[in-house]
């Protein structure tokens, strides 16, 4: 068998959003068809706001919210903000990923060994 | 497009012997794992697990050697980011003392360029959410 691993946190160059962040971020539908809008080519703020029954002033803070947590970038192009899906922010899919997992493993843990005390020893 | 590899270990009071059923039994998988989940516990057999609201995984046993290892494929129902059977998790349980180290890596993982841009990602990325709040 091989030895165990100790699975540190991968040390990323570049800044990355704690996956959290980008779990909350795309928690909300209406963000994450804001993503969808600016997946292939970039949109102003007022642009995207036409896709949605709320304020421009309520997309505003989604968007805000989606660019803090990575996913977005933002330009600004005379009065306007410009954004487009931030190509880096993805990555965070594996970060996802890497928490689902010790997250999983330790309910299994606490299955078997309650299960254990269950049935005892067998 | 790059591919990427994740790992978890854990400590477990139990012997491998005890542990090994929860990565088999469809009553016990979804103790730790999912909500629901069916399978067929033999090389090319069946391995679904269904998370929260329809985030439906899907995959067959690639194999399983009791009561040291499982490996399975792993991908999401209708989606081309991570579709069925595109990705690989391998499962190790190692006897230390009276413990268990349970060694997992999920391979084959599809990060970067191209899982962005095809369509289907965002319900990736819906479905990995349900998961890790489940």
């Amino acid at each position: 068998m091989t030895a165990v691993k100790a699975s540190k946190q991968p040390q990323t160059a570049t800044k990355v959003s704690s996956p959290d962040a980008v779990l909350k971020a795309i928690a909300d539908p209406h963000r994450r068809h804001m993503l969808k809008l600016v997946q292939t080519s970039e949109m102003a703020a007022g642009q995207i706001a036409i896709h949605f029954d709320m304020t421009q002033q309520a997309v505003s803070l989604h968007l805000k919210t989606l660019e803090r947590a990575g996913l977005l970038n933002e330009r600004r192009d005379g009065t306007r903000r410009m954004y487009s899906l931030r190509p880096q922010g993805l990555e965070s899919v594996r970060d996802v990923l890497a928490e689902l997992w010790p997250d999983a493993l330790a309910r299994l843990k606490r299955a078997v060994e309650a299960g254990k005390t269950q049935k005892g020893k067998t | 497009m790059t591919q990427d590899v994740v790992t978890a270990s854990i400590r477990i009071r139990a012997t491998p012997e005890q542990v090994f059923p929860y990565l088999t039994d469809p009553e016990l998988l979804p103790l730790w794992l999912g909500e629901w989940a069916d399978t067929n516990p033999e090389p090319g057999g069946r391995f679904a697990i269904n998370f929260g609201d329809g985030g439906k995984v899907r995959g067959t046993y690639v194999l399983i050697s009791p009561p040291h290892r499982v490996a399975f494929t792993w991908g999401l129902q209708e989606n081309t980011v991570l579709p069925e059977g595109s990705s690989t998790v391998e499962i190790y349980l190692t006897a230390d003392g009276e413990d268990t180290i349970v060694d997992l890596t999920h391979h084959d993982l599809p990060v970067g360029e191209r899982a962005r841009h095809e369509a289907g990602w965002e319900t990736c990325l819906t479905k990995l959410t349900e998961a890790a709040h489940s």
